[in-house]
């Protein structure tokens, strides 16, 4: 299947309206950011997130009260009775997370000072809870903590299948587990209010730290960027590239502030691939521009010397980036909580990547011809000659014979 | 096929059997492609040594120094004071000349300048190149000690590395209970055998009461657990402990969990032949006199000594068998040199893991299908040869991940993708160029030579790009992003031999085989 065969869009048309949409967007995300501010998440802001599934459905006045400073929000769908606990930073390293779970721990389940949690320890404490018992009567050899930490092991591995605990008939059908050892688990442990599914705690000094180090790697690889397209092209180029990669993070930042969605290190991660993915279009269409000067002997003027690039590799820049936007698309529809806002973010820098290159770019160039004294409309050969381009100078038969 | 297009192919189906061969799980390598803590579940800790703590102590030992050989040279005992980590000052009895310290000072203290303050009295600062030798060993002994615990829980694959100056980056995947893991390796486990004076008290005057007076400044007042009749727990009660320390946990060769006659848990510890001397002297001088075991200034008990005893004994306490197991494991792997502070935690449950790498796994299965749909709907014939580039480029990609054992997270799925985008993308710029030259009249294997040459320099263009992205993503990420980076940065390097070497054959094998092929399926 073919598509835009030969096409003749009038690309530099339309950079002012592509222009003024930019801008609109830009502007859009700039209200909401004044409007709500950066959501920071962890990575940057510091203090603690927890996650916790309950057996039975959440006590949220509990939580609410025990835990004054915290958002408390549903994680996942309501039967999951699971929730998340964002808490804000305090102004000292401390290991804050660890010590709010344990307060609920000790709040929620009283028992905990006579009875092991099944749904809250590992199987380390449960192996050694069995094997100093020792209800099988396995003795003290080695072999016999061995038995009774493979019974650990495997229920906990069923409380991961699960999520938490609800009943302990699901413990005791676990593999392994004897009538006797069924018993004295039903004795000696109980089933606590809550599974730990994930904790976080970011002190100030790293949250600090990694938003140096994040804005360090997103200006600078913007810069490295520039640098290398203005070596391998000129200076116009860098500079428009530079423009566009600048315009494709920002319009993909209007749209994290426009769904308010949170500002993670995995969201810098999506930055800068996009820096380095997005400009890959622009210098797909620089190359053709920059072959089509060394090979045109007619007078050409800039306009036309990116409309007939654009065209000419438009069907390249479709198929890539629609291969790319499905794979993005099907991580958002399918790839649960944790990368959706990281694919939302890549997707609408792939796109305007894309959009950039046929208007952002054009228009920059355009404009930089115009305040330079047009010397970009002079067609002939290319000024700069690299060793890739004098390896494709040599003719095709000659190559072939030479690898024969 | 000629001799050099077979070779071609023989190197491909080499590459292609070498990389796979390395993702095959062994008995010895269950796992050849590590999961990351995202996705299996563990816990990630960025902690900060507080190394001052180690140059308080060697300043503290300093000053005790000087006091010992002022009493040993029968001179006045200085009166000393810490103003920092690294310095303190002995004011000095004025009726002796300096210099009588100043000697002592020059024998015994060579790790600190010594200078005069205006009043007169000594100040001993630690020598810088003596603070950093500490702190430096300091981070060494942390690790070694961290790295024993971490092994005597029996982590799988741990990982403890220094970051900067004076932190650490623990990761321990497959941790199920975070809780006692951080524990263990924050504890200090400092464990100190010292001669209590008179008797415990329930509040630290009490305590101070029964004290000999020219004792009272060699004391220290430390808080303990008072246990009723039945050896429970029943609020806390002080000591005065003697400030000097005769025994130490470094004394000690072994410590296991074991059971009084009573069933009551306790560690039994024995001791080395140096530390055995220490300690039979020590209850040998001292019968009837009570001797504290003191954990990180705190007193575990205090028991009256029977009679002397020289090889090994037993720490009772009130403790669960759990804090009995671990304080042994503190105990047998070494105390750490300086107190630890949490930075950083990020600790996934299994549970989390599991859903998280289902759901991950799920979406590039559909995203990959969906692509090679695409390109097959698009390039028909040629198709098929992306996609069999497409492949391999996946197997090098996981083959590499697994011979350079980087860890896949959950950004690095994200990061396959991608570089299947990239892969797919250099495929296109090929195409594309062979479909233009078909459209100008070329031959077949003209268009396919042509196509490939003219696209070579707009690929390396565009994988230079991301490639610069990828490095700075490696230098400025950490864990998860790193891995992302890694993931990326293989796939690109393996996106150009797909795109360049391995499609190229494919296509030589299917036209040149032919004399003069007229049709291309594209």
């Amino acid at each position: 299947m073919q598509i835009f065969v030969n096409s003749k869009y009038d690309f530099v048309k339309w950079r002012f309206y592509a222009v003024s949409f930019s801008v609109l967007f830009m502007l859009l995300g700039l209200a909401m950011f004044l409007k709500h501010g950066v959501n920071w998440g962890i990575d940057f802001a510091g203090g603690a997130t927890i996650t916790l599934r309950f057996k039975d459905a959440v006590p949220m006045d509990r939580l609410r009260a025990d835990l004054t400073s915290a958002s408390i929000q549903q994680y996942g769908k309501a039967e999951d009775h699971a929730v998340l606990i964002r808490l804000p930073e305090l102004n000292k390293e401390t290991d804050y997370a660890g010590q709010v779970v344990g307060k609920l721990n000790t709040d929620l389940n009283p028992q905990t000072t006579t009875k092991l949690d099944l749904n809250f320890h590992g199987k380390d404490r449960l192996t050694e809870l069995l094997a100093s018992a020792d209800p099988e009567a396995k003795g003290t050899a080695p072999a016999a903590r061995d038995y009774y930490k493979n019974i650990a092991q495997n229920i906990v591995t069923r409380r991961s299948e699960l999520g938490v605990f609800t009943n302990m008939a699901q413990v005791t059908s676990a593999p392994g587990v004897t009538t006797r050892i069924a018993g004295f688990l039903n004795d000696k442990c109980f089933l606590g209010a809550f599974n730990v599914l994930d904790q976080e705690t970011v002190g100030p000094q790293v949250g600090h730290d990694l938003q140096q180090k994040a804005i360090f790697a997103v200006v600078l690889s913007t810069l490295a960027m520039g640098l290398y397209l203005w070596i391998r092209f000129d200076l116009m180029f860098g500079a428009s590239a530079i423009v566009c990669i600048v315009h494709d993070v920002l319009m993909s930042l209007a749209f994290l502030m426009m769904i308010n969605g949170e500002f993670s290190l995995n969201i810098v991660a999506a930055l800068l691939l996009i820096v380095g993915f997005s400009i890959n279009d622009t210098v797909v269409m620089y190359d053709r521009v920059r072959e089509n000067r060394r090979k045109l002997k007619t007078r050409m003027s800039l306009e036309e010397q990116l409309n007939l690039a654009m065209n000419q590799t438009l069907s390249r820049t479709i198929l890539t980036s629609g291969s790319v936007v499905i794979v993005l698309v099907a991580l958002i529809l399918f790839g649960g909580k944790v990368i959706h806002e990281f694919a939302w973010i890549l997707l609408i820098g792939v796109l305007a990547g894309t959009y950039s290159t046929v208007t952002i770019v054009p228009a920059v160039a355009i404009a930089w011809n115009n305040l330079t004294g047009r010397k970009h409309d002079l067609a002939g050969p290319a000024n700069r000659p690299t060793r890739v381009e004098t390896k494709q100078d040599v003719p095709p038969q000659q190559r072939k014979r030479r690898a024969g | 096929m000629t001799r050099s297009l077979l070779w071609k192919v023989i190197i491909i189906l080499a590459v292609l059997v070498g990389f796979a061969a390395a993702m095959i799980p062994t008995a010895d390598n269950p796992e050849p492609i590590r999961r990351g803590l995202d996705l299996k579940g563990g816990t990630h800790l960025v902690m900060r040594v507080n190394v001052g703590d180690a140059v308080r102590l060697e300043t503290d030992q300093g000053s005790e120094m000087l006091k010992a050989q002022a009493k040993k040279a029968n001179l006045p005992i200085p009166t000393t004071r810490r103003v920092n980590d690294n310095t303190f000052i002995a004011t000095l009895p004025a009726e002796t000349p300096a210099t009588e310290y100043e000697r002592i000072a020059k024998d015994y203290l060579g790790s600190f300048d010594l200078s005069r303050t205006p009043d007169g009295a000594l100040q001993f600062k630690m020598k810088t190149a003596v603070q950093t030798a500490l702190e430096r060993d300091t981070i060494t002994h942390t690790v070694e000690t961290i790295d024993n615990r971490v092994n005597a829980l029996g982590v799988t694959e741990p990982y403890i590395a220094t970051e900067g100056a004076n932190r650490l980056v623990i990761e321990l995947p497959g941790v199920d209970d975070p809780a006692r893991v951080k524990d263990i390796i924050k504890t200090t486990a400092q464990l100190q055998f010292r001669l209590v004076e008179g008797e415990p008290g329930s509040t630290p005057e009490a305590a101070m009461t029964n004290v000999p007076a020219n004792m009272k400044t060699e004391v220290d007042i430390l808080p303990g657990t008072r246990e009723d009749a039945l050896g429970r727990s029943a609020g806390v009660e002080y000591y005065a402990i003697r400030k000097t320390v005769p025994v130490t946990g470094t004394d000690l060769k072994n410590a296991k969990a074991s059971k009084s006659q009573m069933g009551q848990p306790n560690v039994a510890f024995s001791l080395t032949p140096d530390g055995a001397r220490k300690f039979g002297d020590l209850t040998g001088q001292n019968i009837k006199r009570r001797l504290a075991i003191v954990l990180d200034n705190k007193v575990i008990s205090a028991p009256v000594i029977n009679s002397q005893i020289n090889e090994s004994g037993v720490i009772e306490g009130t403790f669960t068998p759990q804090q009995v197991a671990d304080l042994s494991l503190q105990l047998r792997s070494g105390s750490l040199p300086a107190s630890l502070t949490t930075l950083e935690e990020r600790t996934v449950g299994p549970s989390l893991g599991r859903d998280s790498i289902r759901q991950g796994v799920l979406a590039s299965l559909i995203g990959f299908i969906a692509l090679i749909l695409a390109v097959l709907l698009f390039y028909k014939g040629a198709g098929v040869n992306a996609v069999l580039a497409l492949l391999l480029n996946l197997v090098i990609l996981l083959g590499m991940m697994a011979l350079f054992h980087a860890t896949l997270t959950l950004p690095g799925i994200a990061g396959i993708i991608l570089t299947l985008g990239m892969a797919i993308d250099s495929n296109v710029l090929v195409f594309e160029r062979i479909r233009e030259e078909l459209r100008d009249g070329k031959m077949v294997r003209a268009a396919i030579e042509n196509g490939f040459s003219r696209a070579f320099g707009t690929i390396i263009d565009t994988h230079m790009t991301t490639i610069i992205s990828a490095l700075f993503l490696f230098q400025f990420g950490t864990g998860p992003i790193k891995g992302f980076a890694v993931t990326l940065l293989i796939g690109l390097f393996a996106s150009v031999f797909t795109a360049f070497f391995v499609s190229r054959v494919i296509f030589d094998v299917m036209y040149k085989s032919q004399n003069r092929p007229t049709e291309m399926s594209i």
